[in-house]
């Protein structure tokens, strides 16, 4: 009888480390520079006079190299981020039908000696973007019906779904 | 009382878009003031006011809107769109403003089904058996 207690005893304390672990990992709250929420990397790159190119909107060749050897759409275009010194945004021309523009879409930063080059996240276009995008003002609305609208559909299915199996169930008369 | 909670519930659908609310919430609070109807008076005379074909007729009717806008973008672009690709439906001339009109349309669609399940798994939970209710006692 007192093995039980013991093996839950280890497997909570082998737990707890685990949890202060991951809760140390988590992104500040509310931190709109947090990286799941703002950028993921992609790769770095020696920074060796590739920073005047980017500050001439010239795309350095090594770069988009590096870009090409990843499998990775190169930039169309590269702007300097307003203010900051040592940060550039790269854009990228969408191949959408009827529906193509740039997207801003990586976010070269210098760290050091070399230069880190993530891609934003989705959440950069849709809380910079979206209102212009769907002329709605909520931003939870264009989420919910627009942009994630598959989900959203797929949502209203699984409801359809629970009435249609209450009235199977429990509708003893036999018809819909 | 009635009739102002499916107003305000009609509010809470309309303004999804520009202040808190949408279909989900709304179809809840509509459905929230028929299972009010039946508990203040009887399950008979609610079932009058709202009969049964006509529950399951919007039911589905709601999911209809939806996947039909969806299907009518592709039918609209003659196969450019994605499904549900608001953008290209002919309501305005903006790419934008399709995209919001298709908002609401979408919005009132979620609003119409869920109110109607919510009145029908209540309906279903609530309905005394005509004959042997109280065998079942």
């Amino acid at each position: 009888m007192r093995r039980l207690p013991t093996i839950a005893l280890i497997l909570i304390s082998l737990l707890c480390p685990l949890f202060v672990y991951v809760a140390e990992d988590i992104p500040v709250f509310g931190d709109p520079n947090s990286p799941s929420i703002k950028y993921v990397k992609v790769f770095s790159i020696g920074a060796d006079a590739l920073e005047d190119d980017l500050n001439r909107s010239v795309i350095p060749n090594s770069l988009m190299a590096e870009f090409e050897k990843r499998g990775f759409p190169g930039p169309s275009r590269v702007e300097k981020d307003t203010g900051v010194e040592g940060e550039w945004n790269g854009f990228v021309s969408k191949e959408e039908m009827h529906y193509s523009r740039e997207e801003k879409y990586y976010w070269i930063k210098k760290e050091g000696d070399n230069l880190g080059v993530y891609r934003y996240a989705f959440v950069v276009r849709w809380i910079e973007k979206g209102q212009r995008e769907t002329n709605t003002p909520n931003m939870v609305t264009y989420g919910l019906a627009d942009y994630r609208g598959y989900d959203t559909l797929g949502e209203t299915a699984v409801i359809f779904t629970a009435g249609v199996s209450v009235i199977l169930l429990l509708r003893r008369r036999g018809r819909l | 009382m009635i009739p102002f909670i499916q107003l305000f519930s009609l509010y809470v659908i309309i303004h999804g878009a520009s202040g808190p609310g949408g279909g989900f919430q709304g179809g809840v609070v509509f459905g929230s003031s028929f299972i009010l109807y039946v508990v203040v008076f009887d399950i008979t005379r609610g079932r009058k006011k709202l009969p049964e074909s006509l529950n399951t007729t919007l039911s589905s009717l709601g999911l209809y809107i939806y996947a039909g806008l969806g299907l009518l973008c592709i039918i609209v672009s003659s196969g450019v769109a994605q499904y549900l690709n608001y953008g290209f439906l002919p309501f305005t001339s903006h790419f934008e403003e399709n995209r919001a009109v298709s908002i609401e349309l979408v919005e009132i669609g979620i609003g119409i089904t869920v109110m109607a399940i919510m009145i029908s798994i209540f309906f279903d939970l609530a309905w005394k058996e005509e004959t042997g209710s109280s065998r079942e006692e």
